[in-house]
């Protein structure tokens, strides 16, 4: 039921996810953030259970920490990222499976570019210039597709995520009324706005 | 690991605080063929001699300078079965990082994974040291080119120029004259030859020495006609 959705931009990622926590017919919060940071420059929307969500966004984001300090502060790049989460969800696969439907998205210093991974619970896992997971995609892919440009900028592909969350909320019929929206460049990750602060607990 | 009867360990402490198997694992080093690196901005060389017991022998089968990753390459002294173990293991490690991360293993991290091995066999039950110390040559996370040294304890080193095994102390005075800090990749292998000569007992030629060179990010073994090129050269 989750929304996420990812578009590349020049010199950077922007990630956004909805903010509500449900199961079944209950709402049990409106403001949770969903756009998990990993490492200073990378992060990764997640779409399932909250339990794996938690879960593995913890559980990669220490080992990637742990890689740091156990090889003198040299940081993974976010294709070695992309690769380290599917390794585990693909080992785990077949013992307990990570729930999780992810868009990685990070900024490499030496390239200067942003770069966004689609990974799913089967461990699947591609380079996209823009994805989103879920009943969203049915939604969003068909703007991506259209309003995307290859070298968009960052104020462009805010637009689109703005026009994709203006979609959703027209047509699709799960009410989501707040989104988490984040970007990721040069400086790091940022939060660029949010529906409801998810601090309000 | 082995028999019940050698579950301890064959590398235990001398009064002294020593730990002699260590030491005489050195000793098997200080006894073998010598091998020697530069490590220049623009690139690393390392070669070693491989003067065979008889002429019988089909030197051109036998390698020595052993690529690990396609940044990175290994070169040892002495004991030369101890010496494949260890490269096996390296090539499987770096190949499971690759696994894990879809990238080439950096040479800093494969060299700590290679200590490791090594120290592991100076702390575990039945079994005894390497007899190698290995020139690790290649590319690092950062982009750099580096030389590292790996002892029998699992020590290593970073070095500019170093040289292991017979006649060291001579061919690392002789790297030391010859060094300098902006040195390129093409005046490195020249070195590194004319340092192999100094102690070489008997004529060398493209066929009774290994060269290895890690040059633009790759790491290549030459040929014996490439090594012969340089020998023209440089006479």
């Amino acid at each position: 039921m989750d929304t996420v959705f990812g578009i590349q931009f020049k010199g950077g990622v922007v990630l956004a996810a909805d903010q509500s926590n449900a199961r079944s017919i209950l709402v049990y919060q409106n403001n949770l953030d969903k756009v998990k940071q990993l490492s200073s420059h990378s992060a990764m929307g997640v779409s399932g259970p909250n339990a794996d969500l938690v879960n593995f966004t913890e559980y990669i984001a220490k080992n990637l920490a742990l890689y740091e300090l156990a090889n003198d502060g040299t940081k993974l790049s976010t294709k070695a990222q992309a690769n380290f989460c599917r390794n585990e969800l693909a080992v785990a696969l077949r013992k307990g499976p990570y729930q999780v439907n992810l868009l990685l998205g990070g900024y490499d210093e030496k390239e200067m570019t942003g770069s966004l991974y689609f990974l799913d619970y089967m461990a699947s896992l591609q380079k996209v210039p823009y994805g989103s997971q879920g009943y969203a995609s049915s939604f969003c892919l068909s703007i991506m597709d259209k309003e995307y440009k290859e070298g968009l900028s960052e104020s462009d592909a805010l637009l689109i995520v703005e026009h994709s969350i203006k979609e959703i909320a027209t047509r699709f019929l799960i009410n989501q009324p707040n989104f988490m929206i984040k970007i990721i460049d040069k400086d790091g990750v940022r939060v660029h706005s949010f529906g409801a602060d998810p601090a309000e607990t | 690991m082995g028999d019940s009867a050698y579950s301890f360990s064959l590398t235990t402490f001398s009064r002294t605080g020593k730990l002699l198997q260590i030491e005489y694992a050195l000793n098997a080093v200080a006894n073998g063929r010598t091998s020697l690196g530069i490590c220049t901005e623009d690139g690393v060389v390392i070669a070693t001699d491989k003067k065979l017991a008889s002429p019988l022998v089909d030197i051109d089968k036998v390698s020595k300078v052993e690529m690990i990753t396609d940044s990175t390459g290994f070169v040892f002294s002495g004991v030369g079965p101890d010496y494949r173990v260890l490269v096996r293991k390296a090539r499987k490690s770096s190949q499971a990082y690759k696994r894990h991360y879809g990238e080439t293993q950096p040479v800093s991290q494969l060299v700590k994974q290679t200590a490791s091995v090594m120290q592991e066999y100076t702390q575990s039950g039945g079994v005894r040291p390497f007899g190698v110390s290995l020139l690790v040559a290649g590319v690092d996370g950062d982009g750099k080119t580096r030389l590292y040294q790996v002892d029998p304890s699992g020590a290593y080193f970073g070095w500019k120029a170093t040289a292991i095994g017979k006649n060291y102390i001579n061919a690392k005075n002789f790297l030391e004259k010859r060094y300098q800090d902006d040195m390129e990749l093409e005046d490195a292998i020249h070195t590194a030859l004319l340092t192999l000569r100094e102690g070489f007992e008997g004529e060398m030629n493209s066929h009774n020495i290994e060269v290895g060179v890690v040059r633009n990010g790759k790491f290549e073994v030459l040929t014996p006609a490439q090594i012969q090129d340089y020998l023209d050269e440089a006479n």
